[in-house]
């Protein structure tokens, strides 16, 4: 090992990295631009869905029921509907995703005791939306249901109408949220989307770093020379791990400062799982760039083997345990699935070494798995 | 000391079922330079790659140094006593660097000391006039400047051994000449041994010993006279009236016969000088039809170039020069009709003006030649004049129409063939043919017979149903053509047409564009930079920064270079160095090296003759010979060029 040359390979990287617009884009720009265009776009919440109501009882316990609606944080009236007909066209358009139709006589049954049926029509393009949505409207029913009970009851028992609630649900549910206490999604997401990023990101800027000389020419240069593998792969790569480290701290910031994730764990444990991580997928480019000869072939690649893994087996979307048994086996042998764990860790849950030591070893035998493989392919007298 | 600086023996390299070299051998001596001389694919690049230890070979010995290079171990050995330049213009260089971070760059990978790099660095950058331009990125340097900067990065650990694989192809001749100045002074002054490749036949002569190269089989090495030598035979040039006549009944019995401008050119092979003249006259008189008698005048008898002993080998190894082309086929009547006419072309992209009030005229059945370096503002002409780019100002008429305002009619009247041969890979022969008809409009059986007529004129019977992609360069090129020409044009845009192309290839390329100008009457605007190829063109106009600075015939410009810079002699001397230094003492302003000879004009030849090898003498330098060589184009290009860039700095 020859420090000059590592440190003259470095040098040059990173000279041609901030000198190249579109290099200098990617490495800089793009994670945090992803951060952001992720954040305020992929919220899972369900909130202020835009509902109408046809109300053919017109009466006051009708536009009670219908109150309830109106007044929950998860929907936004848009306005009484005449009847189902002109509700067609407001679903078609999108401009509700939801539609009460109060039939007729709800009041008049309501008072005699009997079932009174209410019509809810969903939109049901997007099946999470559409369970998130039924859910709110099951529970504001219930609700209603149930305070309608109590109130009967007490007028009947003349008890009070505490009294009655409790007689009515005798079980009382006390939910407490662990970890993300406001149940908000972009808690949970805004670190799962470091490792999404820290996913896309290093592979590519890393395999296409690299193509770029097999492509002009310039690793000719390195053939040609004394320069041993172990020396070019550390100058060639010690610029893209450094600038996909400080991304990782940026994008940090980003989530706790601008998105507001709480990060409750040991930031000396987190930091040094992130540069772990990174040296894992900054690998993973590093061994794509070795088995194709383009950069066209490289960002093809690259983005193939970064998103699918850490888009679909990583825990961003689906929770693991919900995968199929075939993907939750893929899942387990990718890195994403472990960092996902570690970032989830350290911001929502403060745990660090004693709950994580195994997520750690397995990315650091990543990292050391892939760089020995990347080295092992790389050849200074190719074949072709 | 006693081992070569290369050694290499049956030397196979193969890419997948492609046989790139097939058994090749040479020896490269210490302080050689050797010259590897080929088209593309000739498997040049393989063998350097392989020398460099760059590249895993499949078969035969390579020994540099006397190290066997059979492994990575073993070629690590000897990396850090060569200096590889790959092929490509400036490709192996970093765009976004400057010039002296790209030397530090390359010093540093080399572990060059910090104090002897910046001694070295100041040494080879003083050297190639770059020194003014340090702080400058690559991207922003020109082809001449990217070559310089390429070698001096090449040398900047002092390699005892520099292996650069066509480090000329691609730029300007005056820069070419440049470089091989440099690159001389340098292997001379350090004992360096060079391997070089180049596609340039006519730069064979820079070297000290070569060998040629031709689909991955070496077909003669030694020194470019001993190779010369191999074939004997006479080239003679002379004119013939009527040319158009003349041309096929030679050809048919000196097959190395080429139509050069008004002139032809013949090489009798086997003959001397007296008897090439004979056989010339017997051959034109015995087979003249009654009504028609063939006017020789002009005779020159010389010795043949090697390109011509390269045919001749090629030839006796099977290699056919004939085309399908109806050779009795009528010359087009002679006609004085304007077939493009540029006047005051100019276009101004910001503060440049890639083209400034170009103006020249081509007379249908006229191969017109527009020469200068890349960036010199050929390719915007050609566009403006095909109807791609609006002028500026000036106009540009073709057939007859103003470009800015024709309509599909005229341009189905154009034909173009551009640098990339814009053919589609993936589609077979006769695809390519009847999507250009297509394009061009013509009906179904006018398509069928067009396309016959081009697989006949192209050679490409056998190959209809081949991938273009798979196509030999040569027949790929004759395809493109063919695809220029299904629409029967009358007038047809060449725009580097023959880069990379063996010379086989070249010349059947270029019977068909002389059958194409003669017989049909088709006006031809080619420009390359093959200054061996501008003699094949009627007239010549010479670009130069956006201007044109020479219109005239290759002729006429070569005896222009005469009456104002004179002849040029060839010495032949023991230590070329110091000769072409001593002849600078005395006053000589245009002396080159090549290889062991030295290059220079002279005004007054005859007496310089005999009192050069005195003069030389007196400095303690042996002069073997000194001759008259006839001016090439390139000699005419550079001189004016030079003479410009001079009075461009003189002026500024």
């Amino acid at each position: 090992m020859n420090g000059q040359r590592i440190v003259a390979l470095a040098w040059k990287e990173w000279r041609e990295i901030i000198r190249d617009r579109l290099f200098f884009a990617l490495a800089f720009v793009v994670p945090a631009m992803l951060m952001l265009l992720f954040g305020y776009g992929l919220t899972l919440d369900v909130e202020n869905l835009p509902f109408a109501v046809v109300d053919y009882d017109k009466t006051a316990a009708s536009r009670d029921y219908a109150y309830r609606f109106i007044s929950s944080r998860y929907f936004a009236f848009q306005g009484y509907a005449a009847d189902e007909h002109d509700v067609d066209a407001l679903l078609a358009d999108n401009k509700v995703r939801m539609v009460l139709v109060i039939p007729p006589r709800f009041d008049e049954r309501l008072g005699r005791g009997e079932p009174a049926p209410v019509q809810v029509l969903i939109d049901g393009t997007f099946p999470e939306r559409t369970q998130t949505s039924m859910g709110y409207v099951a529970a504001i029913n219930s609700a209603v249901s149930l305070d309608n009970m109590a109130h009967a009851l007490s007028r009947v028992r003349g008890i009070p109408l505490a009294e009655a609630r409790q007689r009515v649900q005798p079980i009382k549910l006390e939910v407490r949220y662990l970890y993300n206490q406001s149940v908000k999604s972009i808690w949970s997401l805004a670190p799962k989307l470091i490792m999404l990023i820290m996913m896309l990101s290093p592979p590519f800027l890393t395999a296409v770093g690299v193509v770029r000389e097999k492509e002009s020419g310039s690793i000719f240069n390195i053939y040609s020379s004394t320069v041993s593998p172990g020396e070019f792969l550390l100058g060639k790569l010690a610029p893209y791990v450094a600038i996909s480290i400080a991304n990782a701290m940026f994008l940090w910031l980003l989530a706790t400062w601008l998105f507001g994730a709480p990060f409750k764990g040991d930031p000396l444990f987190f930091a040094f799982a992130t540069v772990l991580y990174v040296i894992c997928t900054t690998g993973i480019g590093l061994v794509i760039s070795m088995l194709v000869q383009t950069q066209v072939a490289a960002m093809i690649v690259a983005s193939i083997v970064s998103i699918i893994p850490a888009v679909l087996y990583s825990g961003v979307l689906l929770p693991l345990p919900s995968l199929s048994p075939a993907a939750s086996m893929l899942a387990h042998a990718l890195p994403p699935m472990y960092y996902t764990n570690i970032v989830v860790g350290c911001f929502l849950k403060a745990v660090s070494w004693h709950a994580l030591w195994l997520e750690v070893l397995v990315l650091a035998a990543y990292a050391v798995g892939l760089f020995g493989l990347g080295y092992l392919l790389f050849t200074k007298r190719p074949r072709s | 000391m006693s081992a070569p600086a290369i050694r290499v023996e049956d030397f196979i390299k193969r890419y997948g079922k492609r046989v790139a070299a097939d058994g090749l051998a040479l020896t490269v001596q210490r302080g050689e330079i050797y010259g590897l001389v080929g088209a593309d694919g000739a498997g040049k690049s393989s063998l350097m790659k392989s020398v460099a230890g760059v590249l895993a070979h499949d078969g035969g010995t390579v020994e540099v140094f006397g190290t066997v290079i059979d492994s990575e171990r073993a070629a690590e050995k000897v990396k850090q006593r060569i200096g590889f330049l790959p092929q490509g213009l400036g490709l192996n260089l970093y765009p976004d660097l400057s010039i002296e971070e790209n030397v530090d760059f390359f010093g540093r990978l080399r572990g060059v000391p910090g104090a002897k790099l910046a001694e070295r660095k100041n040494m080879l950058l003083g050297m190639t006039r770059l020194d003014a331009f340090r702080s400058r990125p690559m991207r922003q340097l020109s082809g001449g400047m990217k070559q310089k900067l390429g070698l001096v990065c090449t040398l900047i650990h002092e390699p005892e051994l520099v292996i650069l694989d066509e480090p000329t192809t691609g730029v300007d001749p005056v820069s070419r000449r440049d470089f091989w100045a440099i690159l001389g002074k340098l292997l001379e002054e350090k004992g360096i041994t060079a391997l070089v490749s180049t596609a340039y036949l006519d730069e064979a002569d820079r070297f000290h010993r070569v060998s040629l190269f031709h689909e991955g089989k070496v077909m003669g090495e030694g020194t470019p006279a001993e190779l010369i030598a191999r074939v004997p035979g006479t080239l003679a040039l002379f004119r013939a009236e009527p040319q158009a006549d003349a041309l096929p009944r030679l050809k048919a019995q000196f097959p190395q016969t080429e139509a050069m401008g008004a002139w032809l050119r013949v090489f009798a092979e086997g003959l001397d000088a007296a008897q090439a003249r004979a056989a010339v006259d017997t051959c034109l008189a015995a087979s003249a039809p009654a009504d028609t008698t063939i006017h020789l005048s002009d005779w020159f008898a010389r010795e043949p170039e090697l390109e011509d002993v390269f045919v001749a080998m090629l030839r006796q190894r099977g290699a056919r020069l004939n085309t399908s082309l109806p050779a009795d086929a009528p010359a087009a009547a002679p006609t004085s009709t304007l077939a493009i006419e540029a006047t005051g072309l100019t276009r101004v992209f910001g503060d440049f003006r890639a083209a400034d009030a170009v103006s020249f005229a081509v007379p249908q059945g006229e191969i017109f030649g527009l020469l200068g370096a890349n960036g010199a503002g050929k390719t915007t002409v050609i566009k403006m004049l095909t109807g791609i780019l609006k002028p500026s100002s000036g106009a540009g008429r073709v057939a007859g129409a103003d470009m800015r305002s024709a309509g599909l009619a005229i341009k189905e009247r154009i034909g173009y063939m551009s640098q990339a041969f814009s053919l589609y890979h993936d589609l077979s022969v006769v695809e390519n043919i009847r999507l250009y008809a297509g394009i061009y409009g013509l009906d179904d059986r006018r398509a069928r017979q067009r396309s016959d007529w081009v697989i006949g004129m192209a050679g490409l019977a056998g190959f209809e149903n081949d991938a273009a992609g798979r196509l030999p360069m040569g027949l790929r090129q004759r395809l493109a053509l063919g695809c220029a020409l299904v629409h029967e044009p009358r007038v047809l845009f060449l725009d580097e047409p023959t880069s990379g192309v063996d010379p086989i290839g070249r010349r059947m390329f270029w019977d068909i564009l002389f059958h194409l100008s003669r017989r049909e009457g088709v006006a031809i605007l080619v420009t390359t930079h093959y200054m061996s190829e501008a003699e094949h063109c009627d007239h010549l106009a010479l670009m130069f920064a956006g201007r044109v600075v020479a219109d005239a015939s290759p002729e006429a410009m070569k005896q222009a270079l005469i009456a104002s810079a004179g002849q040029l002699l060839e010495l032949r001397v023991d230590r070329p160095v110091p000769a072409q230094n001593a002849l600078r003492d005395a006053g000589f302003a245009n002396v080159a090296l090549h290889g062991r000879a030295v290059h220079l004009l002279s005004r007054e030849a005859d007496t310089d003759r005999e009192r050069l090898p005195a003069l030389l003498d007196k400095a303690g330098i042996a002069v073997q010979s000194v001759g008259l060589r006839p001016l090439s184009m390139e000699d005419v290009f550079v001189q004016r060029i030079t003479a410009l860039e001079d009075a461009g700095r003189r002026s500024p």
